[in-house]
């Protein structure tokens, strides 16, 4: 079976700022991968390419075997962006239903389902508008999950979430792991890493350092992972003008 | 009350609105936009009529020694000389009916060929007008005209006195419409077309706006939904909305303000969709162009107000000066106004307006292909 990403050298720049410089990467299927990394690190410019939406300057993105971007991949690829995207007028059912649709899945009990696992049955018909970040955060979660996916990536998808669920969703996520669905998870929040399979360390659009938690923790003598980022940025060119 | 505070404000705001070149580029262009074509037309002589007459008086000989005269013809020259905005031609009878069909002409004066002697006999002068008839303005205005015309003539002969000036019976024809037409019967079918086009562009563009800025349609790209299936999909929806107010629009104008219907009203719906299938794909091309909804609204003036002008909805294309009037035709609404107006004022069928449909139709793709490519140029980077 092939890899679920493989990421080969991709540049990517936009007016003035060089976003990707020849980043690399791959993930083995049924893991959860997490990206980690400062805000403008090119997390996002990354997922966006993953996806489809961003076409790299050079070099190649395979998401589940298929160059992108490719339209009709997208059908096993679940995505969760940073900021909720969701239909606001609409209610939480109808956004779900939406996104199944738009995915070929049609079935009522499928977008109930995914519906419950978030825990919004009971807002379930709420409009969008009048619900909490948290909640929307949830909605969006169970747009990406609805199609069953085989690929799923979540940026940023526990900003908001209150610890109780964040377990909730982590189980889920093992959950999903183990019927061989892959996640990509990006992150700046370090103890959510801990809970990925894999872990990469991005910055100024290259892969600084990439392996399990306690590998990169172990390689940079560092007790944390925190310590970890700051042992292998400190390495990296322009570290000193970090902000 | 704190003077600081309220400057500080209009600070923000001024350094706010500065910030967005577009917004101040559109309040400045937009009203100068909007002024020139006005004025333009308001200027220009807003009534062209083109008469023709079907000239076979023969003349007479009157009495009180004026000899032989010829009213038929003098009556012809002194209407070329009443107004400018009236375009004379001879015609023969038989091609009459053909040129008032193609609306060429806009009214057909025959004089028979007793014409002078019925004059001198009967003290009556019987004008026969055959109106086109759709324009009841234009009905009026050379109603008024050939009045006039028909006074001097007979004043031009001086000897006939006051009480002996003959009267001046119109007996007048109309091919469309009729005499109980007024100017909404006139103003009514592009106004049902204006309507629709002006919701449908609001909506669309600003909804597009929002599924744009909320980030939905990125979402959307993430899915295997593509740009065209977006753009059909976005038209079907607002096509029922569209449907819906055409039927409100319509059923209003025809039952409560009784303005009069000569063809089918499925042919006007079907306009009245095109120009909604149009609409939608302007509004989602200029929500490209806009970054907030503030922009979109000065869009609004710019790409209605400017084409609704322009349209032949108030003033006939065929009176604006000459460069105008393909700028005019350039105008997707200029194209509906004409078939709402044959179909409804003429009774034309689907095959009588066609081309106007097919032009529609023709802006509605060449509208999809670029509004689905618009999609792809806002994400795609």
């Amino acid at each position: 079976m092939t890899d679920a990403l493989t990421v080969q050298a991709v540049q990517k720049h936009f007016k003035g700022v060089h976003a990707l410089r020849g980043l690399s990467l791959r993930v083995e299927r049924g893991i959860t991968y997490g990206i980690l990394g400062p805000n403008g690190a090119g997390k996002t410019t990354l997922i966006r390419t993953i996806l489809g939406l961003t076409t790299p300057d050079s070099g190649e993105v395979r998401a589940l075997g298929v160059v992108m971007p490719n339209k009709a991949i997208l059908r096993q690829i679940g995505y969760m962006p940073q900021s909720t995207a969701l239909y606001d007028d609409l209610t939480v059912h109808q956004n779900v239903a939406f996104f199944a649709a738009l995915c070929g899945v049609n079935d009522a009990r499928t977008v109930t389902q995914a519906i419950d696992l978030v825990s919004l049955s009971a807002r379930a018909k709420s409009r969008v508008r009048e619900l909490s970040g948290g909640m929307r955060q949830r909605c969006s979660l169970a747009c990406a999950l609805v199609h069953n996916p085989d690929l799923i990536l979540l940026d940023e998808p526990t900003v908001g979430i209150d610890p109780q669920l964040r377990v909730q969703f982590w189980d889920h996520f093992r959950r999903l792991n183990q019927a061989g669905v892959t996640l990509i998870v990006s992150s700046h929040v370090m103890d959510e890493a801990e809970r990925c399979d894999r872990l990469g360390f991005v910055r100024e659009g290259m892969l600084l350092a990439e392996g399990t938690a306690a590998e990169l923790r172990q390689r940079a003598g560092t007790l944390t992972l925190e310590e970890a980022f700051l042992h292998f940025a400190d390495g990296s060119p322009s570290a000193a003008e970090r902000v | 009350m704190s003077f600081n505070r309220i400057i500080r404000v209009a600070r923000r705001v001024i350094a706010q609105l500065a910030a967005d070149p577009r917004t101040i580029a559109l309040i400045l262009i937009v009203p100068m936009v909007v002024l020139t074509v006005a004025g333009i037309l308001i200027r220009a002589e807003t009534t062209a009529i083109d008469v023709g007459i079907v000239q076979q008086d023969s003349g007479a000989t009157a009495g009180f020694g004026i000899g032989f005269v010829n009213l038929g013809e003098r009556l012809t020259t002194s209407m070329a000389g009443v107004s400018e905005q009236v375009t004379i031609m001879t015609i023969s009878p038989e091609s009459a009916d053909d040129l008032l069909q193609r609306s060429e002409i806009d009214a057909v004066i025959t004089f028979p060929p007793e014409f002078t002697q019925t004059v001198m006999d009967e003290r009556v002068i019987h004008l026969r007008v055959a109106y086109e008839g759709s324009n009841p303005m234009a009905a009026q205005f050379l109603q008024g005209i050939v009045t006039r015309a028909a006074i001097e003539t007979l004043a031009g002969l001086s000897v006939i006195s006051a009480q002996t000036l003959p009267e001046i019976a119109i007996d007048a024809t109309y091919l469309y419409g009729g005499e109980d037409f007024d100017n909404l019967d006139f103003l009514a079918p592009p106004f049902i077309g204006l309507f629709v086009f002006l919701f449908v562009f609001i909506l669309t563009s600003v909804s597009f706006l929002r599924e744009r800025t909320t980030g939905t349609l990125e979402r959307l790209q993430t899915t295997p939904i593509s740009r065209l299936e977006l753009v059909i999909g976005y038209m079907l929806g607002f096509s029922l909305f569209a449907l819906a107010q055409s039927l409100i629009i319509l059923g209003y104008t025809v039952f409560v303000l009784e303005v009069h219907y000569a063809g089918s009203l499925l042919v006007v719906f079907l306009v009245e969709i095109l120009l909604a299938l149009m609409a939608v794909n302007l509004g989602i091309f200029f929500s490209t162009f806009a970054r907030s909804e503030f922009q979109v609204v000065q869009f609004i003036p710019l790409v209605t107000v400017t084409q609704i002008l322009l349209s032949g909805a108030f003033w006939t294309i065929s009176a604006m000066p000459a460069w105008l009037q393909p700028i005019a035709w350039l105008m997707p609404l200029t194209h509906a106004n004409q078939a709402l107006r044959d179909v409804m004022i003429k009774g034309f069928d689907l095959v009588q307006i066609a081309p106007y449909v097919l032009t529609l139709i023709g802006f509605a793709v060449l509208f999809v292909l670029l509004s689905a490519r618009t999609i792809q140029r806002q994400t795609g980077a």
